[in-house]
């Protein structure tokens, strides 16, 4: 008996963790209710809703405040957690689990529901459901003029029929849809003019389709699944009068504009897998791939205004054709284990890719025929790659690691046009190779104290970017002290790459260093505690012109000094109350470049958070959280803001 | 002593019966009672032997009183013994395909690193942890770029880690060299993971950006988060494009190095310095070579 108190002591202990690494303050993780929930006609119920109010209070850029947060004011479903299980296995009539939870339903940005529901031997229903409001309004940290305000609708269901038997059968749908406003931005009449911000009316949708099967033949397990995707792209820019352009010396102007861009398109896929673990010593993945893509388009564009001299331009293009984009995997996995403590494995892809579209393309100007042109393109890419890794055991406390990658991937493509007569096509191809070895050291002296050492080289011959990898080296370190009451985790990791020849250069570095400790001193208290640090240096060779000028050899430089900073508390007083304190910082103290190609972007932003939470009684809870938002930057002040944020809310189970 | 006389009764009881090595799950109630309670609420309730699905079977280790090393105990099983143990079933599933060669199973973290089958915080995937606070112990520095301004609301509960990644060992990445980054999903079975959201990006464009399709997303953006808007990699654009288009000899399709900017951008003007205010359809475009719609 007492050791059965005592099991149960621990299992709720367990539970009552706080969520830790949750920087947003709401929902609140405490549920109200019986974690062991209640028996009703066979089955065992555990619920709890928690519905409140969220408040803010923004000083400064609201916008920004709305890019990167985005919590508003007004009622909502902070969140909901319910199951529902049978308590005799398979007994259930219609299911015997189901599992449903949601969050921020009703008006938070950022919105969430699951739902499983399973009959043993069956059915499996999975689905998940996810609405984000994203802002962003044109900030001018990006120069730019391109505003967004959509929503996006996610959705995935899967249902697996017979899920315990031999052959199961595979359903499912996914959607993901966006829409919503949105600015862009168009150069008018031609390369010389001006810029003008137009509205553009997002409606994007993707549907997919999937059915298969998995089945049990001569010892190996097989997956076969054949999706198809179809989407479809509406967006259009309505007849629109912009307002002036960018530039309030150019004289251009553009009084009517409308563009209609639909790009429909599918993609079908077949993906099969295979799996054997017959034997002890030898085991083999089998994966094959194959989507064949393509998207039929149109553009139909008109824009009125006058030119840089005041006579008037309008403009009509229209294009359109087909693209298509055939890709074809295929990896095997072998894995021997030759020793109890050797482990083997090879993996080996292949990967190849055409992407190839043909289309046409005409312009009027003041109504005469100008541009015609045709175009055909092909991009190729094959990729192959074979990685061999061992993993050996010495002893019970030190294991080896080590690995040799090998891949080649050829690029080429073709490129025709009509557009200066005679027509052209230019075809190009060329190989890169690269090798890398890895090495890595595990020890674990103690049974809680775990340490890693690991490091990998690289060499490629013929990168196809010049900030690709090329002499590349990386190194970490990790040492972690793990118990039942405390948690120490130290890491060091140095990234570095160096692509260059004798003309041009680019070096990358970065390392990150961090150090994280959680400790539970006594049953109702927990701490935890975290640093870290990221600094990232780039230089790299650039070409530009600048007044007409083409200046070669200068440089961009880029620097971060990313500081991170956590901490928190929680507490739990007399068991019916829980206290918790946050706080998160993260700052770049770089310092401001002292030219335009030396950049640095120092910011400081900052989330103390405070919640409490206190149960009322069995079924019902109280949560009360504030949570603070500052953000400050060095460059550009007025896109600073401070927001005061929180909520109250009732948790209960009924 | 009501314990023992119980276990007693029990292991005689069990003499007088044929040697079946297997005795069910009602005989782990008496000493196990907080794993097998609540244990109806465990997706494992459906395997066919109860607990001895997964520990093996149970009568040794009953009539030897509870001797652990008669009993397959997972705190006690090498890694791989452990990982062996879950495949038996769970080899089948699609996204356990390449888990031999996992970057996670060739750093010992295997199954039980990070599922909780008896203190699950999770019913749906028996995490022993929320998900992102179970990829954040391991993986800090994730944390601190999932806190910048700019970032995928992981923290927000809208994106899981999940989303892009798979834990269980991803195939060669197709994109890049075919061997980094490591356990990223893909998207529709063999694509860059950001296009199943991003569906608009995915094209196929008549003019693709090859940067998109050689390199990856990642040459130009920081996935995870970013003080930079549109998770771009530099603050500024310019900078971002210019390092690649800069003419150095050797790179690109030909090797004659990527095109330079046009002679007529001056980069000494401020309109000049953000790229995609003209060349907007910078992910790929059916109508303009140079992405300008």
């Amino acid at each position: 008996m007492r050791r059965l108190l005592l099991c149960l002591l621990g299992a709720a202990a367990v539970s009552a963790q706080p969520a830790f690494a949750q920087p947003t303050v709401a929902p609140t993780p405490q549920r109200a209710g019986d974690a062991n929930g209640e028996d009703l006609a066979g089955y065992n119920i555990v619920n709890s809703l928690e519905t409140g109010y969220r408040f803010r209070s923004v000083d400064g850029n609201l916008g920004k405040y709305r890019s990167d947060v985005n919590f508003g004011n007004g009622l909502r479903v902070l969140g909901s957690y319910l199951t529902i299980n049978s308590k005799k296995p398979g007994s259930g009539k219609l299911f015997d689990e189901l599992v449903l939870s949601t969050q921020g339903l009703g008006n938070d940005p950022y919105q969430f529901s699951s739902l499983r529901v399973q009959k043993d031997k069956l059915y499996c229903f999975d689905s998940v459901w996810r609405w984000m409001d994203y802002v962003n309004p044109a900030l001018p940290i990006a120069n730019g003029q391109h505003g967004i305000d959509t929503t996006r609708q996610l959705q995935d269901h899967d249902l697996v029929l017979l899920p315990q038997s031999r052959f199961r059968f595979l359903l499912g749908y996914s959607r993901n849809q966006q829409d919503g406003p949105a600015f862009s931005t168009l150069q008018f009449p031609d390369g010389r003019g001006d810029e003008f911000t137009f509205l553009d009316n997002v409606r994007r949708t993707r549907n997919e389709y999937r059915l298969g099967t998995e089945f049990e033949l001569l010892k190996t397990r097989f997956h076969i699944l054949h999706g198809w995707e179809y989407f479809k792209d509406d967006t259009r820019a309505p007849l629109f009068s912009p307002g002036p352009g960018a530039n309030p010396n150019d004289t251009t102007t553009l009084t009517r504009f409308r563009r209609d861009e639909p790009t429909h398109g599918q993609a079908p896929y077949w993906r099969i897998g295979l799996h054997n673990e017959a034997l002890k010593t030898f085991t083999f993945d089998g994966r094959f791939t194959h989507t064949s893509g393509q998207r039929r388009f149109v553009v139909d564009e008109l824009a009125i205004g006058t030119g840089r001299f005041g006579a008037a331009q309008n403009r009509q293009l229209f294009a359109g054709g087909n693209a298509r984009r055939p890709v074809t995997t295929g990896n095997l996995t072998l894995s021997w284990f030759p020793l109890e403590r050797l482990t083997l494995t090879n993996h080996t892809a292949l990967y190849n890719t055409r992407m190839e579209g043909e289309g046409s393309y005409g312009e009027f100007a003041n109504g005469v025929a100008g541009l015609s042109l045709l175009n055909f393109q092909y991009l190729g890419i094959r990729t192959f790659a074979n990685l061999t890794d061992a993993n050996l055991k010495l002893t019970r406390w030190i294991g080896l690691y080590s690995g040799y990658h090998f891949s080649e991937r050829r690029v080429a493509s073709s490129d025709f046009s009509d557009a200066d007569p005679p027509a052209r096509l230019d075809r190009a191809e060329q190989t890169n190779r690269l090798h890398s070895g890895l090495l890595g050291l595990r020890l674990q002296p103690l049974k809680p104290l775990r340490l890693s050492l690991d490091g990998e080289l690289g060499r490629a011959d013929r990168p196809f970017y010049t900030t690709s990898e090329k002499n590349y080296h990386t190194l970490a370190a990790r040492a972690q002290w793990k118990t039942k009451r405390a948690s120490l985790l130290g890491r060091y990791q140095t990234n570095y790459n160096l692509n260059s020849n004798s003309l041009f250069v680019h070096s990358a570095r970065n390392r990150v260093a961090s150090l994280d400790a959680t400790f539970n001193p006594k049953p109702f208290l927990t701490l935890e505690a975290g640093y870290g640090h990221t600094h990232i240096e780039t230089v790299t060779g650039l070409a530009y012109f600048s007044l007409g000028e083409l200046i070669e050899n200068d440089r961009s430089f880029y620097r971060s000094r990313l500081r991170q900073v956590r901490l928190g508390v929680q507490l739990q007083m007399a068991r019916r109350a829980d206290l918790y304190f946050g706080y998160h910082r993260i700052q770049d103290a770089a310092r401001l470049g002292r030219s335009l190609m030396d950049q640095a972007f120092p910011l400081t932003y900052q989330t103390p958070l405070a919640r409490f939470s206190v149960q009322i009684t069995k079924k019902l809870r109280w949560n009360l959280g504030w949570q603070h938002y500052s953000y400050r930057e060095e460059r550009l002040a007025w896109q600073d803001y401070r927001a005061h944020t929180g909520y109250t809310s009732l948790a209960w189970s009924f | 002593m009501i314990r023992l006389s119980g276990l007693l009764l029990l292991a005689c009881l069990l003499e007088a019966q044929p040697k079946d090595p297997y005795i069910g799950s009602q005989a782990c109630r008496a000493c196990h009672p907080a794993q097998t309670q609540s244990f109806f609420r465990n997706a494992h309730t459906k395997a066919e032997r109860g607990c001895e699905s997964c520990h093996g079977p149970g009568r040794a280790h009953v009539s030897a009183g509870g001797k652990k090393d008669l009993i397959v105990a997972f705190s006690a099983l090498s890694s791989r013994k452990a990982l062996d143990n879950c495949l038996t079933c769970h080899g089948k599933d699609w996204s356990r395909n390449n888990i031999r060669h996992s970057a996670h199973t060739q750093a010992d973290v295997v199954c039980s690193n990070c599922h909780s089958v008896h203190q699950a915080a999770t019913p749906k995937h028996l995490l022993a942890k929320p998900q992102k606070d179970l990829c954040y112990s391991c993986h800090p520095n994730v944390q601190s770029q999932f806190s910048m301004p700019f970032k995928h609301r992981v923290n927000e509960g809208a994106v899981q880690c999940a989303d892009c990644h798979n834990p269980h060992g991803a195939p060669a990445p197709t994109w890049r060299m075919g061997q980094r980054p490591r356990l990223q999903q893909h998207a529709q079975a063999n694509e860059q993971s950001c296009v199943q959201c991003h569906a608009d990006k995915r094209g196929p464009f008549l003019f693709e950006h090859a940067a998109l399709r050689v390199d990856g997303c990642g040459s130009c953006h920081a996935p995870h988060g970013s003080a930079n808007p549109r998770l771009l990699n530099r603050p500024v654009v310019f900078t971002l494009c210019l390092e690649c288009h800069n003419g150095a000899p050797g790179f690109g399709r030909a090797g004659q190095g990527i095109p330079t900017q046009s002679a007529s951008h001056n980069m000494a003007d401020p309109r000049y310095q953000n790229c995609t205010t003209c060349h907007v359809k910078i992910h790929g475009s059916n109508a303009d070579a140079r992405f300008l719609r």
